[in-house]
């Protein structure tokens, strides 16, 4: 009796370690697979970033950034090495080629994930890099393809960095940092840096938006005072080089009203302007196809009993926009409706 | 330049290349344009009388979605909706019932003056009918009251008010506003509630949306709701009042349902699908004349026919293994007297009994055959024609089984929080085509019955009441 119960345990043992797909031994196996492989991900995007910034990677580097013990550095770079994707010299660690490629596929994949996070599921900035540290290193290039086309090809990831094509080939970012623009003259913001988070938190609660037109009113030696969407901000030089802003172009299209559809008070009415630039994705095309395109009229016909959401008259129809969504349609208020009430 | 010599690849490559020439703004101008083409086509065809229907409509949603009135009125349609379906439902079900329990014993007299066997005699008609004819009795009246009264709201349009009255609440638990409506097809069907939660399109919020929806009681669930509500809740008012006390006490537990559902997304939206919520916007449509013929047709045909059809399937063989289980004895006693006490423990434990769990371990697959499971077990071999009025029901259950006011509130819990039925789970497996959700779908709401029947059977068992 008691030797049956034994052969049975060990038989559900060795069901529970070997059974393909799902046994424990199989699950083990995925997870060092994808291991090494989000490791020399990882790795390969530090040295792509180090030759950004004309400089080549090396061991310490890597071990710093990756957080990883110099025999498991080690165990990566061999690893790379192998696979032909760097050349390691006396001066540090260059990537090839096909080790570029590879690179710019990761960043890629990082780049259209965070879009997708940003556009289709509306995940606040601060979450998105985290997110998409995770997710590039499980993405196929098949699947990397289909949310390249389901996003429409973007160019820009939610930061403005560029998102590199699918030949391998990127384009520069065409911008100076805050610091080095001059005071008075309007700049649209190009891009926000996410690294260091400490640093990117700073200009998020400033709330900065790629996309936004920012003007410098002061340059001091330690920081700067900088007018967004007529709130004032003072900001650390050492946040403002986080900051890359460029020239405004015609062809950027900016809308030319400030007042937002959240601010109109009940019963006002005013004429679209257009939608604020940082709503992209899906959230802007909803907006499109219920027809608040510029010149349509709108009126503030609902408020419920929290006061959130509102319904909002709009070519012959009702709809109701949450405060959020609300803030992304610019407006001109019509006078004679009572006109704008200043949000609390 | 022939055709033949513009290769495919030549194509999408000049495609790639002039795209990345376009700034973003091309889908603006696009969507534009077709808006003044459309505005103008209008123009021409369209023509106004004045704006009466428009300013009829806003001064009914100035009523239905006010800052003072709006949740009031909204609580006031839903309890009208279960006052009049207590109301009615009551008379015809004691009449289908003892029609139904006539003809079985007529039939049994028949089959054994035939010379059938006993057994036959008891699977065939205390079994199988009975489970059927319980099912009948106690769903079809409810069913066909409450559909109809629920789809003239829809088809007047309240509902998509309804979302926009809550879409505050649900924006606080992380969830989407369409919920509410996703909620709402839950009133008829779970399975149905899970599938139109197809109008969300935040991947996120859209599994909130499914989880919880088994937390809105189902019209399979509603007679249970209903009989404890009449027996324990109506019985100790005056009969003046009775129905509205009744009404009142249902619309407790749906709104109980409600505070479940946003709290569980909630917790959701903060542990094991954080995020934020995503955007929302919701079209309210103008207020249309119901067309009765049409209310008819799909409340009845379409959803009572439907969802009684799907319990009777299952009542039958249900009806047919309570027969079994308590007519084969094992050692001396039956299959029902051995499971039930083998769930007795569990079943105290959280302030409901053993019989109690066994019926809901039998209505996996259809909440509705619940109560007569139930009953059934309860009666065992007794004469069932006695049993047709709510007050032999409670005579039953009180005076025989000692039920309490404990056990019916505990069991209107659990009937709120258990898992969805069968059908359900399935839905939700083909919905999200993932175990792991459909395995949370199920358990999370029976683990969360388990848990507040059992703290609440505590609470009153150490309170000095």
């Amino acid at each position: 009796m008691s030797a049956l119960s034994i052969a049975v345990a060990a038989g559900l043992l060795v069901v529970i370690l070997a059974v393909p797909r799902f046994g424990l031994l199989a699950r083990w196996k995925r997870h060092r697979a994808y291991r090494a492989k989000s490791r020399s991900e990882d790795a390969l995007k530090h040295i792509l970033a180090w030759q950004h910034r004309s400089k080549l990677a090396s061991l310490e580097s890597l071990a710093g950034t990756m957080g990883l013990r110099p025999a498991a550095v080690l165990r990566v770079v061999a690893g790379l090495q192998t696979a032909g994707w760097v050349d390691s010299g006396a001066g540090g660690i260059a990537l090839t080629a096909s080790g570029e490629r590879r690179a710019l596929e990761v960043v890629r994949a990082h780049r259209l994930w965070e879009r997708h996070l940003s556009d289709d599921a509306n995940m606040p900035m601060a979450k998105l890099h985290p997110a998409a540290e995770r997710a590039e290193h499980s993405l196929s290039r098949q699947q990397v393809a289909e949310l390249d086309a389901h996003l429409g090809h973007p160019q820009h990831d939610p930061h403005g960095d560029p998102i590199p094509r699918p030949d391998g080939t990127i384009s520069a970012l065409d911008a100076v940092s805050l610091n080095e623009w001059p005071v008075g003259r309007p700049a649209l913001i190009a891009h926000l840096e996410d690294e260091p988070q400490a640093v990117f938190r700073q200009i998020l609660l400033a709330k900065l938006r790629p996309m936004q037109v920012v003007r410098v009113t002061e340059s001091g030696p330690n920081h700067l005072a900088i007018e967004v969407d007529g709130r004032q901000h003072r900001i650390e030089r050492s946040t403002a080089a986080n900051i890359h802003v460029r020239e405004i172009r015609p062809q950027d299209a900016l809308p030319s009203a400030r007042t937002r559809l959240a601010d109109l008070a009940q019963g006002a009415c005013g004429e679209v302007a257009g939608l604020s630039p940082d709503c992209q994705g899906l959230s802007r095309r909803r907006l499109l196809d219920l027809g608040l395109t510029p010149g349509a009229h709108v009126e503030v016909a609902l408020e419920n009993t929290f006061g959130d959401p509102r319904a909002f008259r709009v070519r012959g129809t009702t709809v109701a926009l949450r405060r959020q969504q609300a803030e992304q349609v610019l407006i001109r208020p019509f006078p004679s409706s009572g006109g704008a009430e200043v949000a609390p | 330049m022939t055709p033949a010599s513009v290769s495919p690849q030549a194509v999408l490559d000049r495609s790639d290349e002039l795209r990345r020439g376009l700034d973003g703004s091309f889908r603006d101008s696009m969507v534009a344009s077709l808006y003044a083409r459309a505005g103008e086509l209008a123009g021409r065809s369209v023509r106004e009388h004045g704006a009466g229907k428009w300013d009829f409509d806003q001064r009914i949603d100035r009523i239905l979605t006010s800052r003072w009135l709006g949740l009031p009125v909204m609580l006031l349609l839903l309890g009208a909706v279960f006052w009049v379906t207590i109301l009615g439902a009551n008379v015809p079900s004691q009449m289908l019932a003892n029609a139904f329990f006539a003809v079985e014993a007529a039939a049994a007299t028949w089959f054994e003056s035939m010379g059938a066997p006993w057994w036959l005699t008891g699977l065939v008609w205390h079994g199988t009918f009975r489970g059927l004819a319980w099912v009948v009795s106690v769903m079809l009246p409810p069913m066909a009251i409450f559909f109809p009264v629920f789809t003239i709201l829809e088809d007047l349009g309240y509902l998509p008010r309804v979302a926009f009255n809550l879409d505050w609440l649900f924006r606080k638990a992380g969830a989407h506003g369409k919920q509410a409506l996703t909620m709402a097809m839950g009133f008829g069907c779970n399975a149905a509630g899970v599938t139109s939660t197809r109008i969300i399109d935040s991947p996120r919020e859209r599994l909130l949306a499914i989880v919880t929806n088994n937390f809105v009681p189902c019209n399979g669930r509603f007679p249970t709701l209903i009989m404890l509500a009449v027996i324990f809740v109506a019985a100790a008012f005056p009969p003046a009042v009775a129905a509205f006390a009744a009404a009142a006490a249902v619309v407790a537990v749906v709104l109980l349902g409600v505070c479940f559902t946003l709290g569980v997304s909630w917790a959701l939206s903060r542990s094991l699908l954080s995020g934020e919520a995503s955007a929302f916007t919701l079209e309210m449509p103008p207020y249309r004349r119901p067309s009765i013929l049409r209310i008819l047709y799909t409340s009845l045909i379409d959803r009572t026919i439907f969802v009684l059809g799907r319990a009777m399937l299952t009542a039958a063989p249900a009806g047919a293994l309570i027969w079994i289980l308590a007519n084969v004895q094992a050692g001396g006693t039956t299959l029902a007297e051995r499971s039930i006490s083998l769930l007795e423990p569990l079943g105290t434990a959280i302030g409901l009994d053993g019989v109690i769990l066994l019926a809901y371990v039998i209505a996996i697959p259809a909440n509705e055959i619940v109560v007569p499971t139930m009953l059934m077990c309860y009666l065992g071999g007794a004469m069932m024609m006695d049993i047709t009025t709510y007050e032999q029901i409670r005579e039953v259950l009180v005076g025989q089984h000692g039920w309490t006011l404990l056990t019916a509130v505990n069991l209107m819990l659990f009937s709120l929080l258990h898992n969805p039925c069968a059908t359900t789970i399935l839905t939700i497996w083909k919905e999200t085509r993932s175990a792991r959700w459909t395995a949370l779908g199920a358990l999370m709401p029976l683990g969360l019955a388990f848990l507040v029947c059992f703290a609440t059977a505590q609470a009153v068992r150490l309170l000095p009441l």
